[in-house]
């Protein structure tokens, strides 16, 4: 696991966030050790974990987006709810950028999961960096995600990939969204029940229910070549 | 009736530490905060509370002082804008720790999951039976290249257990009573064959402890399925639908082709022929009847099937022997009016 040496990547989007071209690096919480296989760069202002994109749908979209990347990414130091957690690839690296080595950025991330072997591989990474706290609780039962995350966040990132997914997202922005926060949220076409008119018809009945919910969508990002069959959609509660 | 159209209201809002009262224009009234000794074992104990919809003892404190008060959790949409009071570092420190501990009792809980235990137990026993017959069936290919005389495929459990106890061709050619070739294996090719009829040996042992096991087990959970269909077919219907609940929640229909997903799916797009069984053609009344009341049987057992399934799950008496029997009898009265296979259609 040894990282190579280097030089600094790229330019800096937000503290502890770098891009450079299609490459996006954070900076590791946990140096030395790496979490799903991916590369470590040791430079003399710290190390950096390569974010991978095919690995993570907030990766691919980071990578994807046409607007600011830094429009998609909370602010260091920041609590966000992150529905759906699964395995913590994704999650490692937004702790990398929001809380960094020992919660030295003061952050929090609450990671909801449904499934005991995901948790499991959440925990283990919760006792190394600590500002991540794992749940385990159906995302659709908010009195327990209340309980644990009683602050309303400004960054919500949902991955569920279940039937009713777009109304689980509407319910978890309008109960713990502020005003104005980002709501991410990725769409699984395969999960929704078939749509006769294909793909782009159910994407944009996602968009019209996300509109009249109250929702404004500031990007939709296709993640296709990355992740097949999904959509993301950048929203802002209103 | 909904707090937001009475006149006049106040809102109790509680968090896991404290409790505040509030009214419309969210003016704080009162406030209410954990003074007690903080321990870990209190603050999951109100986590849970909450996290079921209860309410803390401060918010239950502030209810007496304010009965008409409506109670909501921090960060209702429904409440009013207002202030609440922010919790510490210390205080989200202890939040987080017990938080991780809730979860890793959780993920130790699910280690109790008949379901979940079932599903690797019957995987296995699938994946061993698999590389048991594979290994198996070389073993006899190999042994008949030596002894093309000997009729080694009759009883191939005797063959692996031959083998394994022979010390050289010779002793199994007396044993089979056949004749030896004009050149035998070498010493250590010998022995891999021994080794590998060992193995052969050792994997049925496993497979069939493994299988008293899914016996035991599925006995236990699915106490009312597996006396109907056997501990076998209802621990693999079981693992079919993902889990008991699951199971007793699925309609008759869906338990009858339950495994026969291909043929159904290929029924759906293509418009063949729908599958008249899935796993259940596995159970005797089925695959040992004629063909043309197999369809008939399957639907009748797979609906009594699916009763049985719901009164394990939802806990009801458990089936009785009486009970199998009446189905039973019942799958005879269809034998009984279908004798002979109908005019004009062909299997």
């Amino acid at each position: 696991m040894a990282g190579r040496r280097g030089k600094v990547p790229g330019r800096e989007i937000v503290p502890g966030f770098r891009k450079q071209g299609r490459a996006i690096w954070t900076l590791n919480a946990t140096p030395r050790k790496n979490v799903y296989g991916e590369t470590l760069l040791r430079t003399d202002e710290g190390e950096w974990r390569r974010w991978d994109p095919s690995r993570s749908k907030l990766g691919a979209a980071l990578v994807r987006t046409e607007n600011h990347v830094s429009d998609l990414l909370p602010l260091p130091g920041t609590q966000v709810l992150y529905l759906g957690a699964g395995h913590g690839t994704t999650i490692s690296h937004l702790h990398d950028i929001l809380c960094g080595e020992d919660n030295n950025k003061r952050g929090r991330i609450v990671a909801v999961d449904l499934a005991p072997r995901c948790l499991r591989d959440l925990n283990y990474l919760a006792h190394s960096r600590p500002g991540l706290v794992p749940l385990l609780a159906d995302a659709r039962k908010h009195a327990i995600v209340g309980a644990i995350q009683p602050q309303r966040v400004d960054w919500l990132f949902q991955d569920v990939a279940q039937a009713s997914q777009v109304d689980i997202f509407i319910s978890a922005c309008k109960r713990f969204l502020n005003k104005g926060g980002s709501g991410l949220f990725s769409l699984k076409a395969a999960s929704e029940r078939w749509d006769e008119d294909g793909e782009r018809a159910m994407f944009e009945k996602v968009a019209d229910m996300l509109l009249s919910s109250g929702m404004e969508i500031i990007e939709q990002i296709d993640l296709a070549g990355y992740e097949d069959n999904h959509m993301l959609f950048h929203c802002r509660n209103i | 009736m909904p707090c937001t159209s009475r006149p006049n209201v106040v809102w109790i809002v509680y968090d896991w530490r404290c409790a505040i009262v509030i009214d419309a224009e969210g003016q704080t009234l009162d406030v209410e905060a954990w003074s007690g000794k903080m321990s870990q074992f209190l603050i999951i104990n109100r986590l849970e509370t909450i996290g079921l919809g209860g309410i803390s003892d401060e918010a239950r404190k502030l209810a007496d002082r304010w009965p008409d008060a409506c109670l909501h959790q921090a960060g209702d949409p429904e409440l009013p804008e207002h202030e609440f009071p922010e919790a510490d570092e210390e205080m989200i420190q202890a939040l987080n720790e017990a938080a991780l501990v809730m979860s890793e009792a959780g993920v130790s809980k699910a280690a109790g999951d008949p379901d979940r235990r079932l599903e690797h137990l019957l995987r296995a026993s699938d994946e061993l039976r698999a590389a048991w017959l594979t290994m198996e069936s070389r073993m006899v290919e190999w042994t008949a290249l030596f002894l093309p005389t000997a009729r080694v495929e009759r009883d191939r459990a005797r063959l692996a257990r031959s083998i394994a106890e022979s010390p050289s061709l010779e002793d199994l050619a007396t044993q089979l009573e056949c004749e030896l070739p004009e050149t035998g294996p070498g010493e250590l090719e010998w022995k891999s064959l021994v080794a590998w009829s060992d193995s052969v040996r050792g994997h049925r042992g496993k497979l069939e402890q493994m299988e008293d096991s899914i016996r035991d087990l599925a006995s236990k959970h699915l106490p009312s399925l597996s006396k109907l269909l056997g501990p076998l077919l209802a621990a693999r219907l079981c693992v079919s639908a993902h889990g008991r609940m699951r199971l007793a929640r699925l309609p008759a229909g869906t338990v009858q082709i339950l495994g026969a997903e291909k043929a159904f799916f290929s029924h759906l797009h293509t418009g063949s022929p729908p599958p008249k069984h899935g796993h259940i053609f596995m159970h005797p009344w089925i695959s040992r009847s004629p063909w043309w009341i197999r369809g008939k049987i399957s639907r009748m057992l797979a609906a009594k099937a699916s009763v049985a399934a719901r009164c394990d799950a939802f806990g009801a008496e458990i089936w009785k022997d009486s009970a199998v029997e009446a189905v039973e009898a019942r799958m005879l009265e269809i034998k009984s009016e279908h004798p002979r296979p109908p005019k004009g259609r062909r299997r």
